[in-house]
């Protein structure tokens, strides 16, 4: 009875990770039924355990929810660097590209959410999110450099996270492909953005130093001017 | 002697700000006289630019919707992304408004916010087109509102902003919301008799597919 019961079972947990002829099953045992209904409810898009075990659907979504915050925040440190006073319009277009750069990767996310066989759950957020106090983008050109360089290492680093999360190699919690993904859409662009703006506080704290601060209303001028024709 | 450390304390705090490093350019005046949009005018585009995001992230759910493995219309999926990327943009295009009339120095943090669109999902393609019409006209007359307040103002009219709002905002609204329209009626008229496969073609058509 013992040994029946066990070879039962294994043969559940075989049938629960080889995804057996499921979709296929459900289609021969609704069809010619006597209702006009199909279910199907195996006919999806998931698989490898997707949203079924660890938290990398979820993260999945909260990343796109990430970029849709930060997307807007930059759009509003574009802005604020283009008012008349301001008027560092090299600033606006380096916080306007950011902008762009998390709105379309939000779009890009919420796609391969769904591809995946999930539906974008625009409240989810993510265990490693912190709450932000006193959030501004009023801040002068060197904060928000350092603000923005700050934001690129978390986005960065949740991307590490969800990676981790992906690729933990147990029988459960293994994604190659959401792996895959971030490594090419995400993980390889981060290190370039990051180390330009570590580039940009590096310049702007020489400005500041050298020559015992004499040079910043000029410096900051030309790098200003710098930022609108490169990049 | 806890009386001098207090002493040492407060003189260092007074001394040390005119010594400590200045990482920014201090803030000039210049005349003012030529900012002239009041304070209703500024407060209705404010709203109207949180409007437009609200849109937009309404419209990004609309897209993950149709994206659905189970949902499968990528050609609406399309239209209402690109239609959240479109309201996206008119925000921006209101922000520039804005910074061209001398605004935003101050409360820019304030201007808009980020929260959860209110509907997930939709019986059919008709359905989110005519949600997506309603949407539009609600726009529309609140773009009709910010007229109204920027042109009512006893002391400033402003005309410049009121133009620019009907030619621009207005002449797009009409033509989106005749558009949409269009769309939906079409639809509708397919999926009367067949249901599945009108959408299917409608779908393939918004994406540029014929078949
Ligand atoms: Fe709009
Ligand atoms: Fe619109």
């Amino acid at each position: 009875m013992k040994a029946v019961i066990v070879a039962l079972s294994c043969l559940l947990a075989l049938s629960g990770t080889l995804a057996a002829d499921t979709c296929y099953q459900d289609v021969s045992l609704d069809c010619g039924q006597a209702s006009n209904t199909l279910a199907l409810p195996r006919c999806n898009a998931v698989y490898g355990e997707y949203g079924r075990h660890g938290n990398v659907a979820t993260e999945l979504q909260a990343y796109a929810n990430l970029h849709l915050e930060r997307s807007y925040e930059y759009l509003l440190s574009a802005a604020y660097f283009n008012n008349y006073q301001t008027n560092r319009l090299g600033f606006s277009k380096l916080f306007k590209k950011l902008s762009d750069e998390a709105w379309e990767k939000t779009i890009d996310i919420i796609k391969h959410v769904t591809m995946r066989g999930d539906e974008m759950n625009f409240e989810q957020r993510s265990t490693m999110k912190v709450e932000r106090k006193n959030y501004t983008v009023e801040l002068h050109e060197l904060e928000a450099l350092a603000k923005a360089l700050d934001t690129q290492k978390e986005i960065a680093e949740r991307a590490f996270y969800i990676h981790r999360e992906a690729t933990r190699n147990s029988q459960h919690l293994h994604d190659p492909e959401v792996a895959q993904y971030l490594e090419e859409e995400f993980i390889e662009d981060q290190s370039k953005k990051i180390r330009e703006l570590a580039g940009h506080t590096s310049d702007l704290k020489k400005f500041i130093t050298t020559n015992n601060g004499q040079d910043l209303s000029l410096a900051l001028y030309l790098f200003d001017e710098y930022l609108q024709k490169s990049g | 002697m806890k009386a001098i450390l207090l002493a040492i304390v407060g003189l260092l705090a007074v001394c040390l700000p005119a010594s400590a490093t200045q990482c920014h350019v201090n803030p000039v005046n210049i005349p003012r006289e030529w900012v002239t949009m009041h304070r209703n005018c500024r407060m209705s585009m404010r709203q109207q630019i949180q409007m437009e995001v609200a849109a937009s992230l309404q419209y990004l759910a609309m897209g993950a919707h149709f994206s659905k493995d189970v949902i499968n219309r990528p050609g609406f999926s399309k239209l209402f992304f690109d239609a959240a990327s479109e309201e996206r943009e008119h925000a921006m295009k209101l922000i520039e408004y804005l910074l061209m009339r001398g605004e935003l120095t101050t409360d820019v943090t304030t201007l808009l916010q980020v929260r959860a669109p209110e509907r997930k999902t939709w019986e059919d393609g008709v359905a989110a087109l005519e949600h997506a019409l309603r949407m539009e006209s609600e726009v529309t007359k609140s773009i009709r509102n910010v007229i109204k307040s920027c042109e009512d103002d006893s002391e400033f009219n402003d005309y410049h902003l009121v133009d620019y709002l009907t030619g621009e905002f207005l002449e797009e609204q009409y033509k989106g919301q005749r558009d949409i329209a269009g769309k939906a009626s079409q639809l509708k008229k397919l999926m009367d008799r067949h249901n599945a496969l009108g959408e299917f073609i409608f779908d393939k058509k918004l994406l540029g597919i014929d078949i």
